[in-house]
């Protein structure tokens, strides 16, 4: 290849922000985390809990009703499973000089599992199957970003 | 299932920044594959193109390349995962009975894109994406963790297959430079940084440049065109649910499905004795033991006990697969063709000896989301 490369960057000259309606269940769910509560919802023919809660259960291919099968779940659960990362991924061009420390946590009750930073915690201490709990922000905005992360217990 | 053949490829060499326009690169991998077969733009009846918006920086990026890649005034659409999924809708094109020639290609440049920054718009925008904990370099770090706690893998049998295949890769003049490693230690593997625990950098399949296209004809036209086509003998596919959160990373669900559909389809009882050689993109290097175990090559966390070098029992990448490069949506494709080579003795230095039925597969999503296997047999 010729030493010499030619490079027309295109920064973008529009800017088209989406704005994503997140439906009627995950609305729901938002306003649970606005209030430091965790709603999952229960699959009328598997009995699977959701979190977060979904309309429809793929395995069963039903709908879980708007109205029902909501379920209050504790704002504890179980360590399922953990990476630790110096990357962020909006800048993996250089790495971090603080490990992210990120785990797969099911909430006690639910079947399914969510995705968050363990704080406070050094390597050593994170065993999978350990019990955690939610950090919650103080102040909550009913989004994903209620959650700050889980702590051991 | 008729017979379908393939009777041409192509592949462009990999190159971590490749001083060409994507349109030429295109052109050099459809032209190629063409002139290889001996045959003309004329005979080509339907185009399958393989690309990505978001790595094109464009919307309907196929839009652009009509002219380079076969589908001037032609019969072209486009599939937007992996290039062994294109080779899927070009294969049901030409089992349809309306076409002689399909064209397959492609294939990527993530020297011009921030490739693991595009892989977090895979993620929910209503849930995940906001804080941007799970993307590809984390959910490979989920993936190994949980295959390597089931079955007590050790990171150095991991680090193993790495070893392996860049050792391939670097019998491969088409692979990437930078992962020709004929001296690769499981130390260097280790000691390469951590990219998300316990994934180490040299573990990770390395995005890169490159285009990739197949041609695949009916039984009697491949039989006109050449007198060693590859045929088709059986497809498979399966897909996992969307959240990480819902899977069992510690195997491949869909993977073993993919497998069982397709070897019903190429009549396989015994995939281990009766499958010669395998070319399995791996997006990291654990993923080629988990493959290899859902395809029935090995028991449920032994799939270290292969004996998967070149000349062993059953060899595994022996092109070097992913981890010799990834060029995003052409990986895939170029497993079904280093599967081909191998097929039709082309495979040079890393020819495996009598190969006579192969299996390659294509991947696309975090985690090996969705699977595609097919399995190839020579003339």
């Amino acid at each position: 290849m010729s030493e010499e490369k030619v490079i027309v960057a295109n920064k973008g000259l529009v800017r088209a922000d989406f704005a994503f309606w997140v439906g009627q269940y995950l609305d729901k769910f938002y306003d649970g985390l606005e209030n430091k509560k965790i709603m999952g919802n229960k699959c009328p023919k598997c009995g699977d809990v959701f979190v977060p809660p979904r309309k429809i259960c793929g395995q069963c291919n039903v709908v879980i009703p708007l109205e029902e099968n909501w379920v209050d779940l504790p704002d504890t659960g179980i360590l399922k499973n953990f990476t630790i990362t110096p990357y962020r991924i909006n800048d993996r061009s250089s790495r971090k000089a603080k490990d992210w420390i990120i785990g797969i946590v099911q909430i006690d009750g639910s079947n399914t599992s969510i995705i968050y930073r363990l704080l406070n915690m050094e390597p050593k201490d994170v065993k999978i199957g350990m019990k955690v709990k939610i950090e919650w922000n103080e102040n909550t905005k009913g989004d994903p970003s209620d959650i700050k992360g889980f702590i051991k217990v | 299932m008729q017979k379908v053949g393939i009777v041409g490829y192509y592949q462009v060499k990999l190159y971590s920044d490749a001083n060409y326009g994507r349109y030429e690169m295109i052109f050099e991998a459809s032209r190629g594959a063409l002139d290889k077969a001996g045959l003309k733009k004329k005979d080509i009846s339907t185009v399958i193109s393989c690309t990505n918006d978001y790595y094109d920086g464009r919307t309907i990026s196929n839009c652009f390349t009509v002219e380079v890649g076969g589908g001037y005034m032609a019969d072209e659409s486009k599939v937007e995962m992996d290039g062994a999924h294109a080779v899927l809708y070009g294969l049901m094109r030409v089992l349809s009975g309306n076409h002689n020639l399909a064209l397959v290609w492609g294939g990527s440049m993530a020297s011009c894109y921030p490739y693991h920054s595009a892989r977090l718009y895979e993620t929910d925008p209503t849930w995940e994406r906001p804080l941007a904990y799970v993307n590809d370099i984390t959910s490979a770090g989920f993936q190994m963790r949980a295959y390597m706690e089931k079955y007590g893998v050790t990171v150095e049998d991991i680090a193993k297959v790495a070893v392996k295949n860049k050792k391939n890769a670097a019998k491969n003049p088409l692979a990437l430079k930078e992962a020709q490693l004929p001296n690769l230690t499981v130390k260097d593997v280790l000691d390469s940084g951590i990219y998300s625990d316990p994934v180490t950098e040299l573990m990770a399949a390395p995005p890169c440049d490159s285009v990739a296209a197949l041609l695949l004809a009916p039984e009697k036209q491949a039989l006109k065109i050449t007198d060693r086509p590859v045929w088709i003998k059986g497809v498979g596919y399966s897909q996992e649910p969307y959240y990480l959160g819902d899977r069992d990373l510690s195997g491949c669900k869909s993977m073993n499905l993919a497998g069982k559909m397709a070897y019903a389809g190429a009549g396989i009882k015994d995939p281990s004795s009766e499958i010669d050689v395998a070319e399995l993109f791996e997006a990291c290097a654990h993923e080629e033991l988990i493959f290899a175990e859902e395809l029935g090559f090995a028991k449920k966390g032994k799939g270290a006990e292969i004996n998967s070098a070149i000349n062993g029992d059953l060899p595994i990448n022996p092109s070097g697969g992913a981890l010799g490069g990834h060029p995003p949506c052409g990986t895939g494709l170029i497993r079904i063709i280093e599967a081909v080579k191998q097929l039709t003795g082309e495979a040079g230095q890393y020819q495996v000896k009598g190969a006579k039925k192969a299996v390659a597969s294509g991947q696309i999503g975090m985690c090996a989301q969705n699977n595609i296997l097919y399995v190839l047999e020579a003339n």
